[in-house]
């Protein structure tokens, strides 16, 4: 990749969306660490997702006549 | 709750041979997007099979495309010949591939593949620019994005001394 390259690279991600300080934190990282670190977002993920279906569910039942 | 690293340290610990590929490679490169499944790429030979009973058998693993999400334990059955599976484990997702689209099989993957520890054990992981080359060939608006997250991973792998 040429300087040229790496920048366009770069800027694409950029425009794209991507936080590019989230990576450079990751790169900090060892391989492992980048592991174990995306599999705590991903609990958390699926922590919030079971509570949202749970928060749905409770919402929509029946309201029991007191 | 999905545990991926341990998905991986099975497998390491019953001895399988595979690449890491997919959206976990891109994690294990610097990639901020979550994954809910590992991929790997492997020779899905009886003898893999096997392996990967041994590796899985108390995450209860199941055929998660089948109807009746079929045991992957008992199925496929002796002699049966597969390419893929895609399967459900306690500690989530692992979709065992034995060609990626725009890179090729296991042995052309492994040929450029690097390695890294994990939890103690050795694993070989897709190249960076294959998994690139990978998430551009499949084409779909994910992993395109995902492609230009990884590009800019390389740039930056590049820059750094």
């Amino acid at each position: 990749m040429t300087a040229a390259e790496r920048e366009q690279a770069i800027a694409e991600a950029m425009r794209a969306g991507f936080d590019l300080s989230i990576v450079d934190s990751n790169l900090a990282l060892s391989p492992d660490e980048r592991a174990l670190r995306h599999d705590s977002a991903l609990e958390l993920v699926h922590a919030l997702r079971e509570a949202g279906s749970a928060y749905a569910q409770s919402s929509s039942a029946p309201k029991k006549a007191g | 709750m999905p545990n991926l690293h341990l998905l991986l340290k099975k497998l390491g610990e019953a001895s399988v041979e595979f690449v890491i590929v997919g959206g976990y490679a891109g994690v294990l490169y610097g990639s901020s997007l979550v994954t809910n499944d590992v991929d790997i790429c492997t020779i899905v030979s009886p003898g893999t099979v096997e392996k990967l009973r041994v590796a899985l058998r108390d995450l209860h693993p199941i055929h998660r495309m089948t109807h009746q999400r079929l045991s992957f334990l008992e199925h496929p059955s002796a002699g049966e010949t597969v390419q893929n599976l895609y399967l459900e484990t306690d500690a989530g997702i692992l979709d065992v591939l034995s060609q990626i689209d725009g890179v090729g099989d296991y042995q052309r993957l492994n040929a450029k593949a690097i390695e890294v520890e994990l939890s103690g054990y050795k694993c070989r992981v897709i190249s960076l620019s294959d998994l690139i080359r990978a998430k551009e060939a499949v084409g779909r608006e994910k992993d395109l994005l995902a492609a230009k997250e990884l590009r800019a991973i390389a740039a930056k792998r590049e820059s750094t001394p």
